[in-house]
């Protein structure tokens, strides 16, 4: 189904064609945002459905979570909670979005097989489905980011603009892995497994629930070198009013810039037999 | 009805599907002579069904196409390129006019939401704007006739509920182009005959119909033109009143 009034659909003419398909496709699902949005929505929804709290239960989840690793690891490692409490649900909150959008990117085209086989919607309007239902999550979270914040007698040094920056370096760089695993997903079902488990790795290689500070210099490596640990201290740093690591930003600019490359490429080069691995 | 242009053109329309992860030589024994399925190949080391070979279709505003042809020939493939689902492997296809397939009943349909919800999830796939939808929520309400039951999920419904429900749904979009798939026999005796009535509408409103079935009565009821498709193969379009020499041939 189609509002359009016009369709052409050819076969292959080079890859120029195929790039500039790929591109209008894009423009598409821009154009129908809103039906991104409408289907993100009906997910967020539907998922609570028949629940008391309904979405609550995000919320609330994520709170009893950071309670629980807060008063433990705080108690562990002997750093005051009072300050750690923020920095561990910043990170859960913030990390789990990370996480979440790529580990769900894997479901993207296989959950939309049915419209897929039968219109002419923009593909990326999935992927987009899939972000925006993320970031909706994310709105949920904001309740625990402020109540922390004001626990922690943090929110009045927070630099709120650094952290929205910090954002759409997130945003920009998972919806590009979060597309390219929907893609090769369609086609190889085991990768969903393989990205869970780098998605598990990277939440213990990257300081979420650890202080940065306790990693021994010769150690130090494994942050410069761990783009989780980046995405994640462009947003969690400005929110706790510490500096954003330096390379930070131009480390996140190249990886979207690159990233988008290689999947736009890919899907430039699947997007007709996309529907056909479903 | 004011009258933009509506058109369907296929030209040398080819169309193969890749067969992941099977064995061609396994299959190929099998499938050697029979009638069923596309003709099956191996192209660039993947197993490939031709579904469709070097078609032409020219379609204009009025024309009502029966596809005939046996399970496997190529009928709802050709409906979901035409629906700009599948892409053309050679040849193009142009549609003019807005184009509603309705090929699967159950698309977008959420077995855990309210019919309401439902029917707004299905108009919103179909490109419609919420605003829209709450404007003809009542008539497909009404047409439904499912009254109270459209506030309940819709895994309350008995299976021919939810095809009252999806046929309303999936019927409420306005279009120039419709492409049906053979479920058209959905529901009970009365709701067959509101089903009915309501197509013959929706036909007339919409400029070309392409409908695929095994019914030969359903075909003769609703199209001028028919073309039968066998292992991808398309026979010219012949007029209706020529079904017999065609199915002879």
């Amino acid at each position: 189904m189609d509002t359009a009034h016009h369709m052409l659909r050819t076969g292959r003419r080079g890859p120029l064609f195929e790039a500039q398909m790929a591109l209008r496709d894009l423009r598409a699902s821009g154009e129908r945002l809103d039906l991104a949005w409408s289907l993100a929505w009906h997910d967020v929804v539907s998922r609570y459905r028949g629940s008391i709290l309904g979405p609550l239960w995000i919320t609330l989840s994520m709170g009893v979570m950071v309670l629980g690793i807060g008063v433990l690891w705080g108690g562990l490692f002997r750093v005051p909670i009072h300050s750690f409490i923020p920095f561990v649900a910043v990170g859960i909150v913030f990390f789990g979005v990370v996480t979440s959008t790529i580990n769900e990117g894997c479901d993207t085209f296989v959950q939309a097989a049915g419209m897929l086989s039968q219109t002419s919607l923009p593909m990326f309007t999935f992927v987009w489905r899939t972000v925006l239902r993320n970031l909706i999550n994310l709105g949920h979270h904001v309740a625990i980011v402020a109540a922390v914040l004001i626990y922690g007698d943090l929110w009045t040094h927070a630099n709120y603009a650094g952290a929205l920056l910090g954002v759409a370096f997130m945003v920009a760089n998972v919806s590009w892995v979060s597309m390219l695993v929907a893609v090769i997903s369609a086609r190889f079902r085991d990768i969903p497994q393989a990205v869970q488990s780098v998605t598990q790795a990277a939440a213990i290689m990257t300081p979420v629930f650890w202080l940065p500070d306790r990693i021994p210099p010769d150690y130090h490596w494994i942050l410069d070198f761990n783009p989780f640990y980046h995405l994640l201290e462009a947003v969690r740093a400005p929110l706790l009013g510490t500096t954003v690591p330096p390379h930070t930003y131009s480390i996140l600019a190249a990886m979207a810039a690159g990233g988008w490359a290689a999947a736009f490429w890919l899907f430039a080069r699947t997007r007709r037999r996309i529907v056909h691995y479903l | 009805m004011k009258a933009p242009p509506v058109s369907i053109s296929c030209r040398d329309l080819s169309l193969r599907f890749p067969v992941y992860g099977v064995d061609a030589k396994s299959l190929k024994k099998y499938v050697a002579k029979i009638t069923v399925g596309g003709k099956l190949d191996r192209h660039h080391g993947a197993t490939e069904v031709t579904a469709l070979s070097h078609l032409n279709l020219e379609l204009k505003a009025g024309d009502r196409l029966g596809l005939i042809g046996h399970n496997g020939s190529g009928k709802t493939t050709l409906l979901r390129a035409l629906s700009g689902a599948y892409e053309p492997d050679d040849g193009a296809i142009e549609v003019e006019g807005r184009i509603a397939a309705l090929l699967d009943l159950n698309l977008g349909i959420d077995p855990t939401a309210t019919g309401y919800d439902n029917i707004r999830l299905r108009g919103r796939i179909a490109g419609l704007t919420s605003r829209e939808i709450d404007a003809r929520m009542d008539e497909i309400a009404e047409f439904s006739g499912l009254g109270p039951f459209l506030a309940m999920p819709v895994k309350t419904y008995s299976a021919g509920m939810q095809a009252r429900l999806a046929f309303a749904a999936a019927t409420a979009v306005e279009a120039d182009v419709l492409l049906m798939d053979e479920w058209i026999a959905v529901g009970d005796a009365e709701f067959q005959k509101l089903a009915h009535r309501r197509l013959l509408k929706l036909v007339e409103r919409a400029g070309i119909l392409v409908l695929a079935s095994h019914d030969l009565g359903l075909v003769r009821l609703y199209c001028n033109k028919v073309m039968r498709l066998e292992g991808g193969v398309a026979s010219p379009v012949t007029d209706i009143k020529k079904l017999d020499e065609l199915l002879a041939a």
